[in-house]
């Protein structure tokens, strides 16, 4: 039973995980809280949604064009929301990115209506029994994709010359344009990266709740700042490691505790912290800087 | 009070864009000090809770369950306020959601108020509209009276630079707890209001797409002066209803003057265009936004509007 919720939890860990990660990479090169990320991760669903019941298209083409199209809505949100916007008052740049979130939210409302979708079954069902253990064939498929993003993504950062200039200028703008890198590039190719992974992970969330609404942005937004919190603000492995950490705590506190407790505990676990420990756990920066 | 001046439906939006109003004050009296909270709504919830336990489960009359209600938000936005004395920016910003979170957690499983069922049959407070204006009134004399004091100026001084006030003797312990309590406390006034005006409220009512939309007040209306917040509000939440005023109007054109072409095709494109139903009244809220944070990051509202008013009610008195 333990190692069953163990399993479970992992799983709804590892869409938090892609969430955050696309914040903390926002949050590391811009030093900004990006609003909109909920909202792209919902059109990717959609966008994954719609290729496998009217295009028809297999469920690995459902995640690539989720992933495009994110990438190309994540583009139009730095050029909108965020290039346009004075960088020198904190607040200016949340406020627009809300209304980007209000925007695509209702965009979504007004084309879809206000109904659930429900996510046709796409990949064979079957049930994989391991020692005491069940897992679902849709469970590993979905801990299999955020895994290799996960690697990929690492792999990305630490050994590729546009990933050294993303942690250069993560950490200094001045000093990363002195040495010849281009920041504006660099800042739109994350939007780019992360609204990508935000897309997939959507897919991902439609697969695993086998439904797709216009409202499930907000708590993924919401479940991605806490993860990022917890992983460290900037800390692309933290937020990996927080996101499947938080995702196994809310499983294990609703099985053991109650579901109305759930949300109480994740929370809980972000005001302690905030409060005791707010570079994170795995974090690098203080909270007098954020 | 307006009883008879007034239809209920312009009653009622007039009761609502008061409420914001108030509640945008107490999002700003902690801006003042820059702390950022994205937990009003969570204050809201606690003071329209407390009141209401107060009239329907007490007895109490409802002047003496709205200031309960304003010191039950206030005594823990002071509680909260010890601990967020020590983090700022984005982890304040967090640290106040979650917070928010967890009242409305701890509301949903609360049985004595009705948890998940919400709580029911709040006595109905017909003076509402009353209450609302008479409160905007103190707190507008309160705010202007600040900004000139003394504790106005250290709250500024706190915003540009903490360790700078710090050093020139302002306690910056003292004034930033005094300023997150203040607004809690407002905030815990503005949900008693509405409480007693909806009759019901659920653990759903007060949750954080309200206090984003706190926030967009503030921001929007200008956050440097004290008539910001309630410029923002009023603006924000009248703005959909006049759209709908234009629809109005336009149906009085005479038929006789759009019963051709192209001029009927003027009507139907203007009239659809303003046809707002929700979806898409939020859609252009959200295009504003983003607007209104490119052309006036500082808000409607600022320090050098303000000046520029009152050189020209100067000007014109000298003329």
């Amino acid at each position: 039973m333990f190692y069953q919720q163990l399993i479970n939890g992992l799983m709804l860990g590892a869409s938090y995980s892609l969430v955050a990660i696309g914040y903390t990479l926002i949050f590391g090169v811009l030093n900004l809280l990006y609003f909109s990320h909920g909202e792209v991760f919902m059109v990717g669903a959609f966008v994954g949604l719609f290729l496998v019941l009217y295009a028809g298209t297999n469920i690995y083409v459902a995640l690539l064009g989720a992933m495009i199209v994110c990438a190309i809505l994540g583009a139009l949100a730095f050029f909108v929301a965020v290039r346009p916007v004075p960088k020198d008052r904190p607040l200016a740049p949340l406020i627009s990115t809300i209304g980007l979130t209000i925007i695509l939210q209702n965009l979504a409302i007004y084309v879809f209506g206000g109904q659930q979708f429900s996510f046709p079954e796409t990949i064979h069902q079957a049930l994989y029994h391991i020692g005491p253990i069940t897992v679902s064939s849709v469970q590993l498929f979905i801990l299999g994709v955020a895994i290799t993003l996960m690697v990929a993504l690492w792999l990305f950062i630490e050994r590729t010359k546009l990933g050294r200039a993303m942690r250069a200028v993560a950490e200094n703008h001045e000093t990363a344009a002195l040495l010849g890198v281009n920041v504006n590039r660099v800042v739109l190719i994350t939007f780019i990266i992360g609204s990508g992974i935000a897309g997939v992970a959507g897919v991902l969330d439609g697969l695993k709740n086998s439904s797709v609404s216009p409202f499930m942005g907000l708590g993924a937004a919401v479940k991605g700042l806490i993860v990022m919190l917890l992983g460290g603000l900037g800390n692309v492995p933290g937020a990996m490691i927080a996101g499947l950490l938080l995702g196994t705590i809310e499983i294990l506190s609703a099985a053991y505790i109650g579901t109305t407790e759930r949300d109480f505990f994740s929370f809980l676990i972000l005001i302690l912290i905030l409060l005791y420990r707010p570079t994170g756990l795995f974090g690098t920066r203080t909270a007098e800087q954020g | 009070m307006f009883g008879g001046l007034i239809d209920n439906y312009t009653q009622s939006i007039l009761i609502f864009t008061g409420i914001n109003i108030i509640a945008a004050y107490s999002f700003f009296a902690p801006f003042k000090t820059g702390q950022v909270s994205l937990g009003q709504a969570g204050f809201m919830a606690i003071g329209a809770y407390a009141s209401a336990i107060m009239t329907q489960k007490m007895g109490l009359p409802f002047a003496l369950a709205l200031p309960i209600g304003g010191v039950a938000a206030g005594v823990i936005g002071v509680i909260v306020g010890f601990p967020a004395l020590r983090i700022k920016g984005v982890y304040l910003l967090l640290l106040t959601l979650g917070l928010s979170e967890i009242i409305q957690v701890i509301i949903l499983s609360w049985d004595y108020t009705g948890g998940a069922q919400g709580f029911r049959n709040i006595p109905f407070n017909r003076h509402t509209i009353g209450w609302c204006f008479g409160l905007i009134v103190v707190l507008m004399i309160f705010f202007a009276r600040l900004e000139r004091s003394s504790l106005g100026r250290a709250m500024d001084s706190i915003q540009q630079d903490e360790t700078a006030a710090e050093a020139m003797g302002v306690d910056v312990v003292r004034t930033k707890l005094f300023a997150f309590g203040t607004g809690a406390a407002i905030a815990g006034l503005a949900g008693a209001l509405f409480a007693h005006q909806t009759t019901y409220v659920d653990s759903t009512t007060f949750n954080i797409l309200l206090s984003i939309e706190i926030l967009t007040f503030v921001v929007v209306g200008g956050g440097s002066t004290c008539w910001g917040p309630a410029v923002g509000a009023f603006v924000l939440t009248l703005l959909p209803q006049l759209l709908r005023t234009f629809r109005d109007a336009l149906e009085l054109t005479p038929v006789s003057w759009t019963n051709f072409y192209p001029m009927n095709r003027i009507y139907d494109f203007l009239y659809d265009f303003l046809d707002f139903e929700n979806a898409k009244r939020l859609i252009a809220f959200g295009v504003i936004l983003i607007v209104m944070m490119i052309v006036r990051p500082d808000g409607l509202l600022t320090r050098d509007s303000m000046r520029w008013l009152s050189l020209a009610r100067w000007s014109a008195k000298h003329a």
